[in-house]
């Protein structure tokens, strides 16, 4: 019994290392999302001013905003309500422009108690969180200007 | 004398916004549902995403729409993370996918007459950078003067120079996918 002493530490170490290891790959599997809301802010910009920036050059607003795992930056953007509308998943999506402007910033609100249809008025300036997804441009083929997308969004200031 | 001439303009304006209100406009729509299936013996993953934009113009039968492809969500994290990155759809460098066609049966489609029309839609995919014509069925669906439309198709990843050819992708995602569209104008 005595010659297989160095068995117990050896054995010990290939457990620990096996458990670890299955701990990261469930933890790796089963990752969760992350929460847009409760992590932090990369920027804070007027509707206006983050579809300028993409119409002015938008390689440079893709890399700045765009992330190559999908994690792109989260924004505090500042707007008009334009338009509200449902879509097919029954989100609520609030258009943030001006009249004056072609493209504004399209966002999609989380699943929330609060009907914003309801609460929101075209017109009213809100301020919105949510992680950018894609940029605005003119697009020859559809021969109309595209919006900023936001998704995962929330009000930032209180209605 | 004077009425003569507000009756000219009155029935000139009502031809004018007759000519814009009629059924062949170019219709847009964004309220959209894309998403894909792919199923292999290990697993079955789906995305969806509700970002696309689309246009159909019905004198013409032009039809195309852009995707954000960031918008597709995926149940696991991680495997949302390998999509978005430089290896799978490098959705940084490419963020829009785009698909520009025309429906080539637009006689058997009557976009005035409530009905469900099968439309032949022929024209060009780019995903990543690389374009390919495809050909696919769709379906036309005209209720009181609003018009949806909808298609299942399969993409072969490797066309776009998407592959895999080892390891847990190579055993997890199928080389075909289906895409289901579907949009209300």
């Amino acid at each position: 019994m005595k010659k297989f002493k160095w068995l117990k530490p050896v054995l010990i170490a290939f457990t620990a290392t096996a458990v670890i290891g299955l701990a990261v790959v469930a933890y790796l599997l089963n990752m969760p999302h992350r929460d847009i809301q409760s992590s932090q802010t990369d920027y804070a910009i007027s509707a206006n001013l983050l579809v300028e920036e993409f119409l002015a050059s938008s390689d440079t607003a893709y890399e700045k905003y765009l992330d190559e795992a999908g994690e792109s930056k989260i924004l505090e953007v500042e707007g008009e309500v334009y338009e509200i509308s449902k879509d097919f998943n029954e989100q609520t999506v609030v258009l943030l422009k001006t009249t004056d402007k072609e493209a504004g910033v399209s966002c999609t609100f989380l699943p929330s108690e609060i009907d914003f249809g309801q609460h929101l008025k075209v017109g009213q300036k809100i301020k919105v969180k949510g992680v950018i997804r894609s940029g605005a441009n003119y697009d020859a083929d559809l021969e109309m200007y595209e919006h900023v997308i936001m998704e995962k969004c929330d009000l930032v200031t209180n209605i | 004398m004077k009425t003569k001439s507000i009756v000219l303009v009155a029935s000139f304006i009502m031809l004018i916004s007759a000519a814009f209100v009629s059924p062949f406009e170019k219709l847009v729509s964004q309220k959209t549902h894309i998403s894909f299936f792919s199923s292999t013996p290990v697993e079955d993953i789906t995305a969806d995403n509700y970002k696309a934009t689309s246009t159909l113009d019905t004198s013409t039968g032009d039809l195309v729409f852009s995707v954000p492809m960031q918008s597709f969500e995926f149940e696991k994290a991680l495997m949302q993370k390998h999509y978005n990155g430089k290896d799978f759809l490098d959705t940084k460098s490419f963020p829009k996918s785009k698909f520009v066609g025309k429906i080539t049966n637009l006689d058997q489609v009557d976009f005035t007459k409530d009905g469900t029309y099968e439309a032949s839609v022929s024209g060009e995919m780019t995903i990543k950078g690389v374009t390919n014509s495809v050909d696919e069925k769709g379906t036309i669906l005209v209720k009181g003067g609003r018009v949806a439309a909808e298609s299942t198709f399969d993409l072969t990843l490797a066309d776009y120079g998407i592959n895999f050819k080892n390891g847990k992708p190579a055993s997890n995602i199928a080389k075909t996918i289906e895409i289901t569209f579907k949009g209300e104008y």
